[in-house]
């Protein structure tokens, strides 16, 4: 636990810089709110995502590994990665440079900044989940979310171990549960939290990303949900932008707004959706928490 | 899609077993054929072959099939066979190492779509630092269009065109499509990474043709 206020190393990613712009904005402000203070790592690059690993075995531990050291040189303790896909890619390149010490001297050559391997990396509930623990996030709440029944969808990035000791259950994860249930909304248990969304396949494979978000779909309505919350912006747009095709393709009638955890936080501390640019979500977001008169 | 796991290949198997497990550093001799991994298995159902059905062929040798099937192609990479396995393989893993296998060996894949996509993007994140958007959908559709076009399929190419205009005017409506070209400025030491992956590549394709069979690189 943390006693004295320290700064957090902060790796928004590219898609936090370009379609999922606004949830940059909201981590920034519902951590400022908290009183942590980010601090965004100086000229960061793209981490390579899953499509590195799946192109070259040294390119996919080298990208990340450039942002370890950028962030580590600062001083930096612990560094936050919202996004799922560059925190699991993160934490895969810290792992193998932990255990091939050969790899991380041929990385370190080419690097200014070399890896030591002191950073601690933190996934945005985990960060969340402490500001809870220290008492900070209960302080700030002003309104409850009475009536929302959210499927906390956790997608397959977050809790992917890849023998790294995670924060959460990896098949049955509750940190978005504990929070959403302290804001007061009624978290529904569901059988697809930690299901995968097709990430990539949805614009190379269409036909198979389609079908799972079919059935994360499914199940959520059939729980009785009434919104979809996530931490991870590729889940987000996914089941955003391609609500209709899924749906109409799935035969669900039923269109869920699609969350981020950051938005419902900001609700109930106070901060209008508007201020939060809400407005570029596909799937309306305003009118379910009107509805429940929750702004 | 007929598999024949149970012809063994006792000289292709070792040679097979000794790469696979030291690129994908996965001790897939551990497997015991629970089918854990295929009953949460993701994409299982497109598919119609599973993690265990793949380790299968790894052991008995089966390369060919091993390097040229649906799991390879279109596994998403959500590592539930992992977190579900008794023995802690990352079957993931192992369909990600048969996948740079089969490329480097030249064989077609699948779903040629999701190996230009991979491309596109390791490609433009290396040319800039970070990944533009637009630039590598940009980059990716014209792979994939033009691969429609050497085959005489217009409607196919124009049905794509279509398709990926009312995706970008939607997210453009929404704001979340951005124009701007993001760069990092040390893109240098990325670029220079792509050179050692590539160089590492080209190594191991050479060892293979020279008869000398996997030797880490």
């Amino acid at each position: 636990m943390r006693e004295v206020q320290m700064d957090v190393a902060y790796y928004p990613g590219c898609s936090l810089h370009q379609s999922s712009q606004f949830y940059d904005l909201q981590t920034r402000r519902i951590f400022s709110e908290l009183g942590v203070s980010l601090k965004e790592i100086e000229d960061w690059s793209c981490c390579g995502a899953t499509s590195a690993g799946k192109f070259n075995d040294f390119l996919a531990v080298a990208l990340p590994a450039r942002n370890l050291g950028i962030a580590e040189q600062a001083g930096f303790k612990e560094m936050l990665i919202p996004c799922s896909g560059c925190y699991s890619s993160h934490l895969m390149s810290q792992t193998r440079l932990r255990h091939n010490i050969p790899l991380l001297h041929e990385i370190n050559g080419e690097l200014a900044f070399k890896v030591t391997n002191t950073l601690k990396l933190v996934n945005i509930l985990e960060l969340f989940l402490e500001a809870k623990d220290n008492g900070r996030f209960e302080s700030k709440i002003v309104k409850k979310l009475t009536g929302l029944k959210p499927a906390c969808y956790y997608g397959c990035m977050t809790r992917f171990a890849y023998d790294v000791p995670v924060s959460d259950n990896v098949e049955n994860p509750q940190g978005m549960e504990t929070l959403l249930d302290m804001m007061g909304a009624e978290s529904r248990d569901w059988s697809y939290k930690t299901a995968c969304c097709g990430a990539s396949a949805a614009i190379n494979d269409p036909d198979t990303a389609f079908n799972l978000m079919g059935k994360i779909m499914k199940n959520a309505v059939k729980r009785g949900c009434n919104c979809i919350v996530t931490t991870c912006p590729m889940c987000q747009l996914n089941l955003d932008a391609y609500q209709e095709k899924f749906c109409n393709k799935a035969g669900i009638y039923e269109r869920l707004p699609v969350y981020f955890i950051t938005e419902l936080m900001g609700i109930a501390m106070g901060i209008s959706l508007q201020e939060m640019n809400a407005d570029r979500h596909f799937i309306d977001v305003f009118g379910l928490v009107k509805e429940l008169e929750l702004v | 899609m007929t598999i024949s796991s149970t012809i063994y290949n006792p000289q292709s198997a070792k040679t097979l077993i000794d790469e696979v497990i030291e690129r994908s550093s996965q001790n897939i001799y551990a497997c015991y054929q629970c089918r854990r991994c295929a009953s949460g298995c993701t994409v299982g159902e497109e598919t119609g072959i599973t993690p265990d059905v793949l380790i299968r062929l790894i052991i008995t040798g089966n390369r060919e099939e091993a390097l040229d099937n649906a799991l390879v192609w279109q596994c998403v990479s959500c590592y539930t066979c992992g977190t579900r396995c008794p023995n802690n393989i990352q079957s993931g893993r192992v369909t990600e190492t048969l996948k740079k296998m089969s490329r480097e060996e030249d064989v077609i894949p699948l779903n040629p779509n999701i190996a230009y996509f991979h491309d596109a993007f390791v490609q433009g994140c290396t040319r800039w630092g970070r990944v533009n958007e637009m630039e590598f959908m940009g980059y990716y559709e014209l792979k994939n269009i033009g691969k429609h076009l050497i085959n005489y399929q217009f409607k196919k190419a124009y049905d794509e065109i279509v398709l990926q205009i009312k995706l970008g005017a939607s997210m453009f409506k929404q704001k979340r499509l951005h124009l701007k070209l993001h760069t990092s400025r040390g893109r240098k030491e990325v670029k220079q990474f792509y050179k050692m992956a590539m160089k590492k590549k080209t190594a191991l394709k050479d060892d293979k043709k020279s008869g000398f069979g996997y030797r880490h690189v």
